[in-house]
C-alpha cells in the first residue's frame, strides 16, 4: 500500500514529483537544485500522503476509523492525531450549526450520486436519519462511542490536512519554494527564486479537462469543495452531492463548486465546504469571511 | 431551509486550523488586506481626587507571512487635584500655584491638594512585526506622546528566536526614549522654598528667583530579557528580566515636601529634589494554564532600584467561561513597595536638608490592593465586547521615628481608592 | 545580593534543565493557539494597566518596557 511509484521530472526552474494518493493524482513542485533532494522530498511527501491516507480511509480494514466504525458501540481509544481531527470536527460542527457533520457518510448507502436519476424514497430517508448526528456520539479524549450502526468519515477534511501536514514535513527540510497539489487541494511554502507566483488552472465542471482559468498563488492555499461529476439529476433537477445531515437531503445547490484561498489547505478547504453547505447563501458566506474565492455556477 | 445568515467563523476556523497543524498563528489571525480594530474607554476616578477618561484604538494590518503593523492612538484627559507632599494642619494653608500666578488652598486638617491639574495627552504608537526566517523574528515601534507640559519620543527593538519546535523562544529589546518637561512657571529649583504672595512688592522677583530653566529632559534606555516556554498542551509560561536606566529630570516639579516646627505647624515648604538618575530592574514571571474551559492567570514580578525601593506585585486573575459565548473573569492584584531612601513625609525645624528629599507618597512604604471583575461575551461576526469594574486601594506606612506635635492629630497617609471602569469592543 | 543572584538563577535554569520533558509536538497546540491563552491576550487593557501604575505606584516595566512617555510620574 505504501509502496506505489513515485514519479521525477525535471521543468525549467523546477523539479515535479508525482504519486497517487486519497484516490487522486498528486504533485510536488519543488525549486531545489539536485535531484537527490528532490527525490528525498517527493519521498517525504508520498509517504506522509499514503499514511494519513492508510489511517483514515474508510475503505480499509485495519486502521482507526475501521475499529471505530466498527466497534459496535463499545468505546475506542484513538492516539493523538486522531483525537486532533476529532477535536476539529468537533470544532467545525458547532461552526457550522451542524451542517458539517463526519457522521453523515451513512446518507451515502442510498443516495448514489453517479449522474443516475433515483431518488430515495422519503421512509428510505427517514429510516437512515437516526444514524446521523454527531450529538449522538460520546466524544471523551481519548475515547470515541459511537452507537451501533453510525460510522464516522474524515473524507471532508483529510485531503486538506495531508497537504498541509506534508508541506510541514517539507518545511523542516527546505525553505525553497514548494507547492503541493493533492487532487485540486493546493498550497505553497517558501518564495519562489523567480519571486513570481505558481499559475494554477481552475477546472471547468462541464469540460474537467480543459482548464478555464488560471490563478496566480504566490504563497497560502486554494482548495475546492463541490464535485463537478458527482450528481444525481431527477425529474430534470440537479442534486448535488452535499447532503444536509439534519434533513438527510440534498443541499439545495445553486453552486457546483466553490475554490478558497486562506493560509492553509485545511481551512480553506472547510471555508469552501461550509460555503457550500450554506445552499443559496453560499456566495453571501463568502463574502462575509473576507477571503478571495471563485465560484462555479 | 437556511433561513439564519451568515455568520463570520473565519477567525475562529483559523484558530482551529492552527491549532489542529501547530502552526502558531498568534500573529497572523488578522485577515490579510484588511484592518482589525480594537478600541476601549477607560474611566479612572480616584475618590475627591483625579479622574481621568481615556478613549484607546488600535488597528491592527496584517499583511501576511506573519508581518503585521499596528497603530494605536490614545487620548487621555485628566482632571481633579493630587497631594502635593505638604503634610496637613490645624490651620488652613496657602500654597503658590506651579505657575506663581495665584495660589491653592487647604482648610484646616485637610491633605493639601492641587487643585491645578488638567491636562490632555495624546499619545500615537506604531508598531511594525516581521520575520527574518523560520526562527527569527523582529519588531520594532515609535512612541510619541505630548501634553500640556511634557512630551516624549521614544523608538523600540526588538529580536525572538524559537527553540525546540517552537516550544522555547528568548527574547531581546531595546527601548531608547527622549522626554522633555516643560512646566508652566518654569522648572522649580529643588529644595528652595516655595514663595508665598502674602502682599510683598517684590513677590514676582522672589518668586522667579526661586526658579531654574523653562524645561528639562530625561533619557532613557530600556532592555528586556525574556524567555517564553510551552510547558505543556494547556501551560505556557515566561520568565523575563528588565533593566531601565533613567537620567535627566526624575523630580515632579510639582511636590513640595512641608518644614514643621517643634508644634507641627508648618514653617515653610520646599520644593522636592531628586536624584538625577534611577536604574530600574525587575523579574517578571507568569504562568497561564487553561483547565477544562477556565483559564488561569498567575503573575509575580520583583522589582527593586537603586533609589532602596523593591516591590512585590502579585497579580491573578481567572476567566470562568459561563458557556461557549460569555466569560467571568475576576482579578485581584496586590502591589508592596518600600520607601525610597529620600522619602520623608516632612521635616522637622533645625533638621538639615539632605541633598535629596520627597515627600511624594507614591515614593513611600505602601501597599495597593485591586479587586475586580471582568465579564466578556462574543458577538456575531467575532466582535466582542467586555467591561471591568476594579476597585484600587492605595494605603502607605509611617516611617518617621517622631512625629511632632498637631501632626499626631493629623491624617498624614490617606487611603487613596479608585474606580476604574473599562468598556472593550474588539471588531 | 546574593538572595538577588540566587533568584536569577533559580528563575533561569529551572524552566531550561526541564527541558527535556516540556514542550508540545506541533500538532498539540490547539489549546495554546487561542488568542485568550496569549501570554497578554487583552494588550489595551494591558497598556491601560500599565499606565495607572505607573502613575500611581514606583515600581514600572516587567512585562514589556519600563519606560513612561507621561509626565504623571
Amino acid at each position: 500500500m505504501n509502496d506505489r511509484p513515485v514519479r521525477l521530472i525535471a521543468a525549467d526552474s523546477y523539479w515535479i514529483g508525482s504519486f497517487e494518493a486519497m484516490a487522486s493524482p498528486c504533485e510536488l513542485f519543488m525549486e531545489v537544485d539536485d535531484e537527490a533532494q528532490a527525490k528525498r522530498l517527493l519521498n517525504i511527501a508520498a509517504h506522509e500522503a499514503w499514511r494519513i491516507e492508510s489511517k483514515f480511509s474508510r475503505y480499509l480494514n485495519d486502521n482507526p476509523v475501521h475499529l471505530i466504525n466498527n466497534s459496535g458501540g463499545k468505546p475506542v481509544e484513538v492516539d493523538e492525531e486522531v483525537a486532533q481531527l476529532l477535536d476539529f470536527a468537533r470544532f467545525c460542527w458547532q461552526l457550522s450549526d451542524g451542517l458539517f457533520d463526519i457522521t453523515s457518510g451513512v446518507l451515502r448507502r442510498i443516495w448514489c450520486f453517479d449522474g443516475g436519476n433515483q431518488l430515495p424514497s422519503p421512509q428510505q430517508v427517514e429510516q437512515i436519519l437516526p444514524l446521523v448526528g454527531w450529538h449522538k456520539l460520546t466524544w471523551a479524549r481519548p475515547c470515541l462511542t459511537l452507537p451501533k450502526g453510525m460510522e464516522i468519515d474524515f473524507g471532508g477534511i483529510g485531503k486538506e490536512y495531508a497537504v498541509d501536514r506534508t508541506l510541514q514535513l517539507l518545511q523542516q527540510q527546505t525553505d525553497r519554494a514548494l507547492l503541493i497539489n493533492y487532487g485540486g487541494d493546493i498550497c505553497t511554502g517558501g518564495i519562489r527564486l523567480t519571486n513570481q507566483p505558481w499559475s494554477v488552472g481552475i477546472e471547468n465542471p462541464s469540460h474537467p479537462d480543459t482548464p478555464k482559468g488560471v490563478l496566480k498563488i504566490s504563497r497560502g492555499a486554494l482548495a475546492t469543495s463541490g464535485d463537478t461529476r458527482r450528481y444525481l439529476l431527477h425529474n430534470g433537477k440537479r442534486y448535488g452531492h452535499l447532503l444536509n445531515p439534519k434533513t438527510g437531503w440534498p443541499i439545495d445547490a445553486s453552486l457546483r463548486s466553490a475554490t478558497v484561498a486562506a493560509a492553509t489547505c485545511t481551512e480553506a478547504g472547510l471555508l469552501a465546504t461550509l460555503a457550500l453547505l450554506q445552499g443559496p447563501e453560499a456566495e453571501a458566506f463568502l463574502q462575509i469571511q473576507s477571503v478571495q474565492y471563485w465560484l462555479t455556477p | 431551509m437556511q433561513l439564519k445568515k451568515p455568520k463570520k467563523i473565519r477567525h475562529a476556523l483559523t484558530a482551529a486550523t492552527c491549532g489542529l497543524l501547530g502552526v502558531n498563528c498568534s500573529d497572523s489571525l488578522g485577515e490579510e488586506g484588511d484592518w482589525s480594530f480594537d478600541s476601549a474607554v477607560l474611566y479612572y476616578s480616584e475618590v475627591d481626587r483625579v479622574t481621568a477618561v481615556e478613549p484607546v484604538i488600535s488597528a491592527t494590518r496584517d499583511f501576511g507571512e506573519e508581518k503585521a503593523l499596528n497603530l494605536k492612538f490614545v487620548f487621555d484627559t485628566l482632571s481633579g487635584a493630587s497631594a502635593n507632599g505638604a503634610t496637613p494642619s490645624d490651620q488652613p494653608q496657602t500654597f503658590t500655584r506651579p505657575s506663581g500666578k495665584g495660589v491653592y488652598t487647604a482648610s484646616a486638617e485637610e491633605t493639601p491638594l492641587d487643585d491645578t491639574f488638567r491636562d490632555n495627552r495624546f499619545a500615537l504608537s506604531s508598531r511594525w512585526e516581521q520575520p527574518i526566517n523560520r526562527d527569527y523574528k523582529t519588531a520594532f515601534g515609535v512612541n510619541f506622546s505630548t501634553e500640556y507640559d511634557y512630551s516624549s519620543l521614544s523608538a523600540n527593538a526588538n529580536l525572538s528566536r524559537d527553540f525546540i519546535k517552537r516550544n522555547t523562544t528568548l527574547n531581546a529589546g531595546l527601548s531608547l526614549a527622549y522626554d522633555t518637561v516643560s512646566p508652566e512657571g518654569d522648572i522649580p529649583i529643588g529644595l528652595s522654598s516655595m514663595v508665598i504672595d502674602n502682599g510683598q512688592a517684590d513677590y514676582r522677583s522672589e518668586f522667579n528667583a526661586s526658579r531654574g530653566d523653562s524645561e528639562d529632559n530625561k533619557d532613557t534606555l530600556d532592555l528586556i530579557f525574556g524567555l517564553t516556554q510551552v510547558i505543556d498542551r494547556k501551560t505556557i509560561m515566561q520568565v523575563s528580566y528588565s533593566f531601565s536606566d533613567v537620567s535627566g529630570y526624575l523630580t515632579d516639579p510639582f511636590k513640595i515636601v512641608s518644614v514643621v516646627g517643634e508644634d507641627g505647624r508648618p514653617l515653610e515648604y520646599r520644593y522636592e529634589q531628586r536624584p538625577d538618575a534611577r536604574q530600574k530592574q525587575s523579574l517578571y514571571w507568569q504562568v497561564k494554564h487553561q483547565f477544562e474551559t477556565d483559564i488561569l492567570d498567575l503573575s509575580y514580578r520583583y522589582f527593586w532600584d537603586d533609589w532602596g525601593i523593591t516591590s512585590h506585585t502579585i497579580d491573578l486573575r481567572y476567566r470562568w467561561m459561563l458557556d461557549g459565548r460569555q466569560y467571568l473573569e475576576p482579578h485581584i492584584r496586590y502591589y508592596d513597595q518600600s520607601e525610597a531612601d529620600f522619602y520623608r513625609r516632612f521635616f522637622i525645624q533645625d533638621e538639615s536638608l539632605p541633598d535629596h528629599v520627597s515627600a511624594d507618597y507614591r515614593l513611600g512604604n505602601m501597599q495597593a490592593l485591586t479587586i475586580g471583575m471582568r465579564y466578556g461575551v462574543a458577538l456575531r461576526n467575532e466582535q466582542e465586547l467586555s467591561l471591568r469594574l476594579e476597585y484600587y486601594l492605595q494605603s502607605n506606612d509611617n516611617t518617621e521615628s517622631v512625629i511632632p506635635g498637631i501632626l499626631n492629630d493629623m491624617e498624614l497617609y490617606p487611603d487613596v481608592e479608585a474606580l476604574i471602569v473599562q468598556l472593550s469592543y474588539k471588531f | 545580593m546574593s538572595v538577588k543572584l540566587f533568584l536569577v538563577t533559580f528563575a533561569v535554569v529551572l524552566p531550561l534543565t526541564g527541558c527535556a520533558n516540556l514542550g508540545v509536538e506541533p500538532w498539540q497546540r490547539n489549546v495554546l493557539a487561542k488568542p485568550e491563552m496569549q501570554l497578554i491576550s487583552d494588550p489595551i487593557s494591558a497598556g491601560l494597566d500599565d499606565h495607572i501604575y505607573f502613575s500611581k505606584e514606583a515600581s514600572s516595566g516587567g512585562r514589556g518596557f519600563a519606560g513612561g512617555g507621561c509626565g504623571c510620574n
